[in-house]
């Protein structure tokens, strides 16, 4: 059978001309494997990669098979009649705090996750000399995000509020770069993200749930 | 040494053990992304998250592929889902901010090889242009690749043929017949 021409090898010249491509210059070994120990060490794992032990999993089961019976149970169950004339308990108003937190906790993980894209592609256009006044206007959404999470009730968590304030600083300074800014404030805020904000943000983004079938690889 | 042994005293909280992953697995890693991403800030944040996840997801590793070829999975998927961020942010602004390109130059006609394929490699598919650069560039098999992307060798094949059509496609003067 005859290859087709697109199964063969490039020609020279095409080949060598895609390996200058991105050529990788030598990793930044010691200083990246500092970020990830520093990481490893605040996230406060130090079992790394450990599987969950055969009681969790157990306990786990029990737990799930707990919580089916209970919803079943409220399914099933008529709720008593409350008569009219007493003070009747409103259930949803009971249920908002919780259901107002895991709506926060959806909010605010990915608002940090725009955040963080956001900083990063920030930094890359600083640093190849790009218009970085095109940031402003994301950066100005960002920040009444970041307004509206921090001066939400659901605000309870000291640490998150710190970053979130954090944050609004970064956001504030980019927001107000002028077309003409001196490249003095831009100097300030790179380094203020290299100084630990972008670290703080990818740890508190969780990891993305994507699809598990490449061995947890996602 | 054996693999096993390694993730085994990894699991076992043993730094040294965790380092030593790292030194054997780094430069290959922070090549593929490299070549990836092609910005050496973004190519170290990625290399870095794709390690703390690996540390983090290694009582997954089931030694179906090499752990390697795991790694290298995981700094994939790491560097792939980063770019995409970034690029839904680039369309972004550029809406917002009205028509203004974003560090573009103009695209005219350019004489250099190296710079009229670079733009074409940027143009191809996500699929294809990682395959591409992980067969053509970085000399991965397609049964790695599959592994790493997760697909069959077949389909990394196919996609390195388009992929292959359409850079012969943009550089029809350049490439012989």
């Amino acid at each position: 059978m005859m290859l087709d021409k697109d199964d063969e090898p490039l020609e020279p010249e095409l080949r060598d001309a895609a390996s200058a491509y991105h050529r990788p210059p030598e990793p930044p070994r010691e200083q990246m494997w500092a970020e990830i120990a520093a990481r490893r060490a605040a996230s406060g794992t130090p079992r790394v990669g450990a599987r969950p032990r055969r009681f969790l999993i157990w306990a786990g089961g029990i737990a799930a098979v707990l919580a089916i019976g209970v919803a079943i149970g409220r399914l099933t169950i008529r709720a008593p009649i409350v008569p009219p004339t007493l003070p009747a308990s409103n259930p949803i108003a009971t249920n908002a705090p919780r259901e107002d937190a895991t709506a926060y906790r959806v909010a605010t993980a990915e608002h940090l996750g725009q955040a963080e894209a956001f900083l990063t592609l920030f930094k890359a256009s600083v640093r190849q000399g790009r218009q970085e006044q095109l940031a402003s206007a994301t950066a100005r959404q960002l920040l009444a995000t970041n307004r509206l999470l921090l001066d939400s009730p659901a605000a309870v968590d000291p640490k998150l509020k710190l970053l979130l304030q954090d944050l609004e600083l970064v956001l504030v300074q980019i927001a107000q770069l002028e077309p003409a800014h001196r490249s003095e404030d831009v100097r300030l805020i790179t380094n203020g993200l290299e100084n630990g904000m972008l670290v703080r943000l990818r740890a508190a983004v969780p990891a993305g749930a994507g699809a598990t079938s490449r061995q947890g690889a996602l | 040494m054996d693999d096993r042994l390694l993730i085994a005293r990894v699991q076992a909280g043993d730094a040294t053990a965790a380092r030593e992953l790292y030194d054997a697995h780094v430069d290959r890693v922070y090549r593929m992304v490299y070549r990836i991403a092609g910005d050496p800030d973004q190519a170290k944040d990625y290399t870095q998250e794709a390690f703390i996840r690996v540390f983090e997801r290694l009582g997954h590793f089931r030694g179906d592929s090499s752990l390697g070829t795991w790694i290298c999975a995981v700094a994939l998927s790491v560097a792939l889902n980063g770019l995409r961020k970034v690029r839904r942010l680039r369309t972004r602004e550029v809406g917002l901010d009205g028509a203004v390109e974003l560090g573009a130059t103009p695209r005219e006609a350019e004489p250099d090889l190296k710079i009229r394929l670079a733009r074409a490699i940027d143009d191809l598919p996500e699929g294809y242009r990682s395959v591409f650069l992980m067969h053509d560039v970085e000399g991965y098999t397609h049964e790695e690749i599959g592994q790493m992307l997760g697909v069959q060798p077949g389909t990394s094949k196919a996609q390195l043929s388009r992929a292959r059509a359409k850079l012969r496609q943009r550089l029809a003067d350049f490439a012989k017949g």
